[in-house]
């Protein structure tokens, strides 16, 4: 182990023990363990749900896609960003002003119907599952190129994917909502100036962006591929022209028209959906609040994105001309272009900010893992705890019971993901799936958008909406998406596939129309009103400002009082 | 399970003024949501529709279609945020809770004062 490996991983470590020994729960109230006693700011909000949501698929994984395919990776990075607009438009007020723990819960109050709950739990979990397992795999990819060395006899491998699991599975656990809140923002923050430290070193050493594209696209995409027991480049096809070489500046090196249209979707629409990053809505003190937090989220989510794109184009520019000064990257590259294209940003560091650059790359790798798997973790004890435990299984549980519930999901959550991430080691699935992270992750955001998001649109915006209605679009959404995509691996390269790989533009539509449908042919739930006023009224929202206001002006006083004395 | 201040009987909106602010943010948000959709919709459509799109040059030497993908959008989400988000605080802010703010005392602990 290097002592650069060293120092990187007990910086994380001392980072994320710190911001939890600082930030402990002071109750042992499921609204504290769960919700952080419904009291996180705006700015820390915004800056946990960005932390939350970059996973290292948007840290390392958005500036490789752009490394590799030019104009199409950047179009992968937009279907992220423009999944918090429908949030924002239709979602974020109304769902923290209803005031429940969790998506399943939500559904369950505002449609009377344990049945929906329960469904909903299940779908919640597929879709954590989905995203779990490649945040585990990342940490074990992460610790295999960092320490390169496994404990116990274990693989790197291994050891990466059980230590990165278990050290958030304990602080979770241990920390509830605010101390994953707290953990999240900080890491978000870190993550944030790695990628600015990065963009600055670049721009300073002269990198033009426009000249870099326009010389890029001067020439035909090649990347290098594993042919007969060695590399060599070949040049990419140009999906939406074919027969045509693919450009780095221009549309097709990687999807079709249809394969553009069907990933924004799949993504925009998984957002709402997804419940690590839709439970932390919750925790913001009024809808307002909620809403105000979004915007920073989309403002901040933009700047980033557009910084790893450009991350991206940069060491497509720079790491052909770098190999003669740093001879360590010929057994990274072939012909100047990096084997894995993943390893974009961590050579950047290197080159600008040499074994230190390296680290605080890897180091920011690993805490997108880790932030997000705390999110994760959160939303399934959420739903273990509170919707199945304490709703269906034991209605009288103490507070201390029902958080002690969550606490063990949390581990169980964080044991079945570890477990699974070993079994599914990256290697058994080339070449049918070539990357196992972006391909589970896509799964996740299918499932959300094809499932989820219709019926919590419908449920926040239509009364009539029903439970069977609601039940219909939850099977209907999860079963579509994951029959569609499944059958994706089996297709060949064609519209058909692309459209397949990403499913919610079939399977939404669909839930959303088979919803309505079984809704004005059953009965909605009575007293909808009641639900209309608390999801769409500002009462709430009103009574915790001024509340706020009354706090505030007393501190003023006694202020006051004790300056006067 | 946690109690709204509605629920409480602390201060209440009445259901014809929600459902009135109500359709108002409806039609605030499928407005928004319509121009965020054709704004995505156009990067496919004039990519293959429109050569200049994808070949001349712009700011920073950046074809329009580059610069649309690279920085652009996301300025056009956040512009769209937080126009959205204003307006939908305004229509709030005037068609809900008018009483409170004729009323700037705040009501005390067993006070009714906040009811609507």
């Amino acid at each position: 182990m290097t002592i650069t490996a060293i120092i990187t991983l007990i910086a994380v470590l001392v980072i994320v023990l710190g911001v939890s020994v600082i930030t402990r729960p002071r109750h042992s109230s499921t609204v504290d363990f769960y919700l952080a006693g419904q009291r996180v700011g705006v700015a820390t909000n915004s800056w946990a749900i960005c932390g939350d949501y970059l996973s290292a698929a948007s840290f390392l994984g958005v500036a490789a896609a752009v490394y590799v395919s030019g104009l199409d990776g950047a179009w992968y990075a937009v279907g992220f960003a423009a999944g918090f607009v429908p949030v924002l438009l239709l979602v974020a007020a109304p769902l923290r002003r209803y005031g429940e723990f969790s998506l399943a819960d939500f559904l369950g109050r505002r449609l009377r119907s344990d049945a929906v709950r329960l469904h909903s739990v299940g779908v919640v979990q597929l879709v954590i599952l989905c995203y779990l397992i490649p945040q585990s795999v990342g940490g074990g990819i992460t610790w295999e190129l960092l320490v390169g060395h496994g404990i116990f006899g274990l693989s790197p491998y291994s050891t990466g994917v059980l230590l990165s699991t278990a050290v958030i599975a304990v602080l979770v656990a241990a920390g509830g909502m605010r101390g994953t809140t707290w953990n999240q923002a900080v890491q978000f923050l870190l993550l944030f100036a790695a990628l600015l430290w990065l963009a600055a070193m670049v721009s300073a050493d002269g990198f033009r962006y426009g000249e870099a594209v326009e010389s890029l696209s001067s020439q035909p995409l090649m990347n290098p591929e594993f042919i007969d027991g060695s590399w060599e480049l070949t040049q990419e096809q140009n999906a939406v022209d074919p027969g045509q070489s693919a450009v780095f500046g221009e549309p097709g090196a990687r999807y079709g028209q249809l394969g553009q249209v069907a990933l924004v979707v799949t993504l925009g629409l998984g957002t709402a959906g997804l419940p690590h990053v839709m439970n932390r809505y919750f925790t913001a003190p009024t809808g307002k609040a909620a809403r105000t937090t979004t915007v920073w989220v989309l403002v901040l989510i933009g700047i980033f994105y557009a910084l790893a794109v450009m991350m991206g184009t940069a060491a497509r520019d720079i790491i052909p001309g770098a190999v003669r000064e740093h001879p360590w990257l010929e057994e990274l590259t072939e012909d100047g272009v990096l084997r894995v294209p993943e390893h974009a940003l961590p050579v950047l560091g290197r080159i600008y900010g040499e074994e230190a650059g390296l680290g605080l790359i890897a180091a920011a790798a690993l805490i997108a893992a880790m932030s997000t798997v705390a999110g994760l973790l959160l939303a399934s004890a959420a739903t273990w705890g509170h919707d199945v435990y304490e709703r269906h299984i034991n209605p009288q549980a103490t507070q201390r019971q029902a958080v002690w519930v969550g606490r063990a999901s949390t581990l169980l959550a964080a044991g079945a993901a570890a477990g699974l991430a070993i079994a599914l080691r990256p290697e058994a699935f080339t070449p049918a799936m070539p990357s196992l992270v972006a391909t589970m992750v896509t799964w996740a955001f299918a499932i959300a958008g094809s499932a989820l998001t219709p019926v919590v649109v419908l449920a926040i915006w239509w009364r009539r909406t029903t439970a069977a209605g609601a039940l219909v679009g939850l099977i209907t959404g999860s079963t579509v998406s994951i029959i569609m995509f499944l059958s994706a691996s089996f297709i060949e390269t064609s519209p058909l596939r692309e459209l397949m790989a990403a499913p919610t533009l079939v399977a939404a539509p669909l839930a959303f129309l088979l919803t309505i449908l079984v809704s004005l042919r059953t009965t909605a739930p009575d007293d909808v009103d009641a639900d209309w006023v608390i999801m769409h009224g500002t009462a709430a929202d009103r009574h915790a400002e001024r509340l706020a206001q009354l706090t505030l002006r007393e501190r003023r006083r006694r202020k006051e009082d004790r300056r006067a004395r | 399970m946690t109690h709204s201040p509605q629920e409480d009987g602390e201060t209440r909106d009445t259901p014809a003024e929600v459902d009135a602010a109500f359709r108002t943010q409806r039609r605030v948000a499928l407005t928004y949501f319509i121009v965020f959709l054709v704004v995505v919709a156009a990067f496919p459509f004039l990519s293959s529709t429109l050569d200049w799109w994808l070949e001349s040059q712009l700011i920073g030497d950046l074809s329009p279609g580059f610069l649309t993908v690279a920085i652009g959008l996301y300025v056009v989400f956040a512009a769209i945020g937080i126009a959205a988000a204003t307006l939908s605080s305004s229509v709030e802010s005037q068609m809900l809770g008018a009483q409170g703010t004729h009323n700037t005392e705040v009501p005390g602990p067993d006070s009714s004062a906040g009811q609507r």
